[in-house]
């Protein structure tokens, strides 16, 4: 699988990607510049989403929350704080509010993992906004914020932090931990891997990069309404992208957020239900088609096919 | 008002009553399907909500009271569900035991996709506006309190349904078919359950439960392509609660949440309605991290 010439052609393309990504703002336009802020924003977000949910099979549905959390953060300290203390200080935060929830969190599981977390996550959506009510606030706009060259470069650097960290952690001793937690649980425990630790570590690793991309994304838009950044399409976005993609390593997510955003900059603006719509037989068709998809790791449907093969046998 | 006074009235038992009766009755369909399938269905509020809209449109086009279309719209639930079975879950069914795991976590993973193109769709065809319609809304007063006539109506089905119900899964042999499939699977396949029997008449008799709730709340408030999610929420609440398979603990559950939901808004704002479902929702699942396989497991 992970042959020398899948490294290379990984290693060119990732090459290739940095420096168009880079000189991007040096050439085009605005909106061009704007829509390659979009795309590096979906791919931090979904690089740090594997972190946790590919690599341990905890398949999170809320990862919103931290993305709004930092926006939220990024809002109400505008004008007080630098941004880039701002920015980092979002990350904290998100890193905390993970660390903080993660113990209970992370004894749910399967799925009801995945819905405790969308719960979850619209429980703080829901809190904030009747916190912001309460106070009298609707919406609120950031008013000289910096330039769009700026906010791009930031973004760019989460997403190569965010695709480092995934390369990183699938192939660290750690992520091995993580990988054969998410195959049996119990059995890795008995190993030796420290399972409790490790799970909280990577739900931990997983919330601050997004906690800081959403403090980068309330600078991009200034208009801050607070569905608008707990919107739980995010989190199914980022799922459908990474699905889309497979594996449990950086390079299936550069895959599905590029083909994702594909259809996204077409129907998002102009038909949003049926952008929808399609996201929603996107997921259906993956993982009908590829029932183990969420796992992806090929080793494993190999095995797996052999004990279905075994199975077929009555 | 005095806070006492508000909470002493029969008026807020009342209301609470009602939610909670339309909590049991979606809860019910959600339990028969995860009992049986170990799919949690999150779809199943997006159900209610298209049980809504037949009931709107049966009332607001051909002039039929909802109470009469009721029991047609559960049977083309109960036509939807068997056909989504046949064509989609059967399929995601036939895996290893041993991937069982994997396969409830993929199925939550189809039915939330199914739950985004029923949202959306709906959206599309009927436009993302509130909808409501009157119907029965006089005012009946039994003492102190007074009920509109869609609620006592509301109340009556529901609760007449879930006893139904109740009374069919301890009494009759199909019922006790089904609920052995829902404790152990396997030994019902040995002592020659049909299973796959058992498990379309879940389906279908879960998705005419729901559409059912949908048609009695659309006589209640307005909704919109997008009000089911709630249902589906204090349907997994009532069945955390409650348990598996036990549709009179499930029962009292709901009527539970139903009080705590109005109660608490009543003591602070509808602002606090969703953070208090929601609330409610995530403390459920943290208190029993197994979710709804808490009860059953300390009985093996």
């Amino acid at each position: 699988m992970n042959n020398l010439w899948g490294d290379r052609a990984w290693l060119a393309a990732v090459t290739i990607g940095v420096i168009a990504m880079s000189a991007l703002p040096f050439v085009a336009n605005d909106y061009l510049v704007g829509t390659g802020l979009t795309l590096l924003m979906w791919l931090a977000l979904t690089q740090s989403w594997c972190v946790l949910s590919k690599m341990t099979g905890y398949v999170s549905l809320g990862h919103v929350v931290f993305y709004g959390l930092g926006a939220y953060l990024m809002v109400v300290t505008w004008q007080q704080l630098p941004f880039v203390v701002v920015i980092l200080a979002a990350g904290v935060l998100a890193a905390l509010f993970a660390a903080l929830v993660g113990l209970p969190v992370l004894r749910v599981r399967g799925p009801y993992f995945v819905i405790l977390t969308f719960g979850l996550a619209e429980l703080v959506k829901f809190s904030i906004m009747a916190a912001e009510s309460a106070s009298g606030t609707a919406s609120r706009i950031l008013f000289g914020t910096p330039d769009l060259v700026v906010v791009y470069f930031s973004m760019f650097a989460l997403a190569l932090l965010a695709t480092g960290l995934l390369t990183w952690v699938s192939r660290s001793r750690f992520g091995h931990g993580l990988r054969s937690l998410r195959e049996n649980e119990e059995a890795a425990e008995t190993l030796g891997v420290p399972v409790v630790r490790f799970k909280l570590i990577a739900f931990v690793l997983s919330a601050a990069i997004p906690g800081m991309v959403g403090a980068v994304m309330a600078l991009r838009s200034t208009y801050f309404v607070v569905g608008g950044v707990f919107d739980p399409m995010i989190s199914i976005t980022v799922i459908a992208m990474a699905i889309l993609g497979g594996g449990d390593n950086a390079k299936g997510p550069v895959l599905g957020v590029v083909f994702l955003f594909l259809i996204q900059e077409l129907l998002w603006a102009n038909a949003p239900l049926l952008y929808m719509i399609i996201l929603g037989a996107i997921l259906i068709t993956f993982v009908l088609l590829l029932p183990n998809g969420l796992v992806g790791l090929a080793g494993a449907r190999t095995r797996r096919r052999e004990a279905r093969a075994v199975e077929a046998r009555p | 008002m005095p806070v006492f006074d508000v909470l002493s009235s029969g008026q807020l038992l009342f209301a609470a009553l009602v939610t909670g009766s339309l909590y049991a009755l979606v809860a019910l369909g959600l339990n028969l399907v995860y009992g049986t399938m170990r799919m949690l269905n999150v779809a199943h509020g997006d159900l209610v909500m298209l049980g809504a809209y037949a009931g709107y449109w049966a009332f607001s086009i051909a002039g039929i009271s909802p109470l009469v279309a009721a029991p047609a719209v559960a049977g083309l639930g109960a036509l939807l569900g068997y056909a989504l079975y046949k064509g989609l879950f059967r399929r995601l069914l036939a895996v290893a035991p041993a991937d069982a795991g994997r396969m409830e976590g993929n199925s939550l993973l189809l039915f939330f996709g199914l739950s985004i193109i029923l949202q959306n769709a709906a959206a599309m065809l009927f436009t993302p506006n509130n909808r409501a319609y009157q119907y029965l809304d006089e005012v009946w007063r039994v003492g102190n309190v007074a009920m509109t006539g869609n609620r006592i109506a509301a109340l009556v089905v529901a609760g007449a349904t879930c006893i139904g119900v109740a009374l069919f899964l301890g009494r009759s042999m199909a019922g006790l078919a089904m609920r052995s499939v829902i404790e152990r699977r396997e030994a019902a396949y040995i002592v020659g359950v049909d299973v796959d029997r058992v498990q379309w008449s879940s389906f279908a008799l879960g998705f005419a439960s729901a559409a059912l709730a949908g048609v009695l709340m659309s006589m209640l408030e307005q909704f919109s392509p997008f009000s089911g999610f709630p249902f589906t929420i204090a349907g997994f609440i009532v069945i955390i609660l409650g348990g598996l398979g036990n549709v009179m603990a499930g029962l009292v559950a709901a009527l539970l949440l139903g009080v705590i939901e109005t109660y608490g808004v009543a003591l602070t704002s509808a602002n606090l309605r969703s953070v208090l479902l929601y609330g409610c929702f995530v403390g459920a699942l943290l208190l029993f991290p197994n979710g709804l396989l808490a009860r059953r497991s300390t009985r093996k």
